[in-house]
C-alpha cells in the first residue's frame, strides 16, 4: 500500500512543539501559558505516534496514553493553583509573582 | 525507489540553507505577530510572513515526496489547519479565543492521528482534550475574567495589560526558531528519506484497532497503566485540596472567608454535620438556617 513518510510528521510535531515553546516564553497570562504547554504535548504526541507507525508497533500509542494522563493531571493541578493565585492578587499576570524569584 | 541503492542516497528534500532562511523569515513573522500593542497592519505583515514560510516549506516537501506517501492531501490539510491554529493560540490576545483555537488544533491533531493508524488515540484525544481539559480551561478563564470596561470599539478594549504586551518576544522567537532550525536540520539533512521500509505492505488487519491497543497495554504495560491511574487519583485529591483552600486577598478586595461567612461558634472544621450559616456575622441573629 502506501509508504509512510516519517519526516513530514516529525516536522509537523517539531513545529507544533516550537510554537508552544515560544508561547510559553512570551505570553504572560498564566492560563495561556498552560495552554501552550498543552500545545507542546500535542507536538510530542504526534512524534510518538509517528514513530510507532514507522516501526509498526503499538508502543508509541501506549506512550501517548500516558502522556494524556500526565497532561490531564497537570491541567487539573495547574488550574487549581491558578485559581488560588488569582484569588490572592486578582491578576493572571505571571510577572505579578516575580518576587518569588530566588 | 528510495534508498534502493545504498551508496547513492537520495538528495535531501530541504537543503540546509533553505531551512535556516525559512526559519529566520518565520521567526521575524512570529515576532511581528506576537501581541505587543502594535498596529493591525504590522501584525498582518507578520502573519503573511509566517504563512509564506510555511507554504514554501510545504511546497518543497510536496515536490520532494512522492504523492502517495504519508496520507497524501489529507496530511497537508490537517497539518496546515493545526499549525495555523497553533500560531493563533500563541498570538491571539484574548484567552478565550486562544482556547477555542486550541480546540481546532486538537481536532487537526486527531486527524493526523487517524492518518497514522491510531484511531483510538484520535478519539481519546478529542474526548479528553476537547471535552475535558478544554472545558476546565474555559471555566477557569471565565472565573478569572477581568471586568470589561465599556463597549469600546477598539480591538484590544477591555483586555488586561499582560494580555496585550508579551514578554521578551524577540529573545523567545529567536530561541524557538533556532530550536526549530536544529530539529528540521536533524530531520531532513540526514542524507536520506525516513520512509518506512517494513510497512510498505498493506497494514495489518488490526492496525490501530482498540482491541490491539488494549491487548498490548494490558499485557505489556500493566504496571504503567495502574501507576497512571494512581497519578490521576492523587492529582484529583490534590486539586480538590488546593481549590478548597481560602486565601486572603492582598489588595483589599473583599473575598469571603470561612470566618466571614460562618457565624461565630459555628465549627469550621471538616465535620460534615456542622451547619454553616451564610450572610450573618452577628451572634444575636439567628445562627441556623430556617426551613
Amino acid at each position: 500500500m502506501d509508504q509512510f513518510a516519517l519526516e513530514q510528521y516529525l516536522a509537523v510535531g517539531a513545529a507544533m512543539f516550537v510554537i508552544g515553546l515560544i508561547g510559553f516564553m512570551t505570553r504572560r497570562n498564566l492560563i495561556v501559558m498552560f495552554l501552550c504547554t498543552e500545545l507542546m504535548f500535542q507536538g510530542v504526541a504526534i512524534n510518538l505516534i509517528a514513530f510507532g507507525r514507522y516501526h509498526d508497533n503499538l508502543a508509541g500509542q501506549a506512550f501517548v496514553i500516558f502522556v494524556l494522563v500526565i497532561a490531564a493531571a497537570e491541567a487539573s493541578l495547574a488550574l487549581g493553583l491558578v485559581i488560588l493565585l488569582f484569588r490572592r492578587r486578582h491578576s493572571l499576570d505571571a510577572d505579578a509573582w516575580r518576587d518569588m524569584k530566588g | 525507489m528510495l534508498l534502493d541503492v545504498m551508496g547513492m542516497a537520495a538528495p535531501a528534500p530541504l537543503p540546509g540553507l533553505a531551512i535556516l532562511l525559512l526559519c529566520v523569515v518565520a521567526g521575524v513573522g512570529t515576532y511581528m505577530l506576537l501581541p505587543s500593542g502594535a498596529e493591525a497592519p504590522f501584525r498582518k505583515i507578520g502573519g503573511v510572513l509566517v504563512a509564506a514560510a510555511g507554504l514554501i516549506v510545504a511546497a518543497l516537501l510536496v515536490r520532494a515526496a512522492d504523492q502517495s506517501a504519508g496520507g497524501g492531501v489529507y496530511f497537508w490539510i490537517f497539518s496546515a489547519i493545526g499549525l495555523t491554529a497553533a500560531v493563533r493560540v500563541v498570538t491571539h490576545p484574548r484567552p478565550v479565543y486562544s482556547a477555542l483555537y486550541f480546540v481546532l488544533t486538537v481536532f487537526a491533531t486527531a486527524g493526523l492521528f487517524v492518518l497514522e493508524w491510531a484511531q483510538f488515540m484520535a478519539a481519546a484525544l478529542v474526548i479528553i482534550y476537547a471535552g475535558a481539559i478544554l472545558v476546565t480551561y474555559v471555566f477557569v478563564i471565565m472565573l478569572a475574567a477581568q471586568a470589561q470596561t465599556g463597549g469600546d470599539e477598539k480591538p484590544l478594549a477591555g483586555l488586561a495589560e499582560y494580555d496585550i504586551k508579551s514578554r521578551e518576544p524577540l529573545l523567545a522567537t529567536a530561541v524557538g526558531f533556532a530550536t526549530l532550525a536544529v530539529l528540521l536540520l536533524l530531520i531532513f539533512d540526514t542524507g536520506g528519506h525516513l520512509v518506512s521500509q517494513a510497512s510498505s505492505s498493506a497494514p495489518a488487519a488490526n492496525a490501530g484497532s482498540t482491541q490491539a491497543l488494549g491487548t498490548y497495554i494490558f499485557t505489556n504495560q500493566l504496571v504503567s497503566l495502574e501507576l497512571s491511574g494512581l497519578i490521576l487519583t492523587i492529582s484529583m485529591v490534590g486539586a480538590i485540596m488546593i481549590a478548597r483552600r481560602r486565601v486572603a486577598s492582598e489588595d483589599g478586595v473583599f473575598e469571603p472567608t470561612v470566618e466571614s461567612v460562618t457565624a461565630p461558634g459555628t465549627p469550621d472544621d471538616d465535620n460534615p454535620h456542622s451547619i454553616p450559616v451564610y450572610g450573618t456575622t452577628n451572634p444575636r441573629q439567628k445562627s441556623f438556617p430556617e426551613h
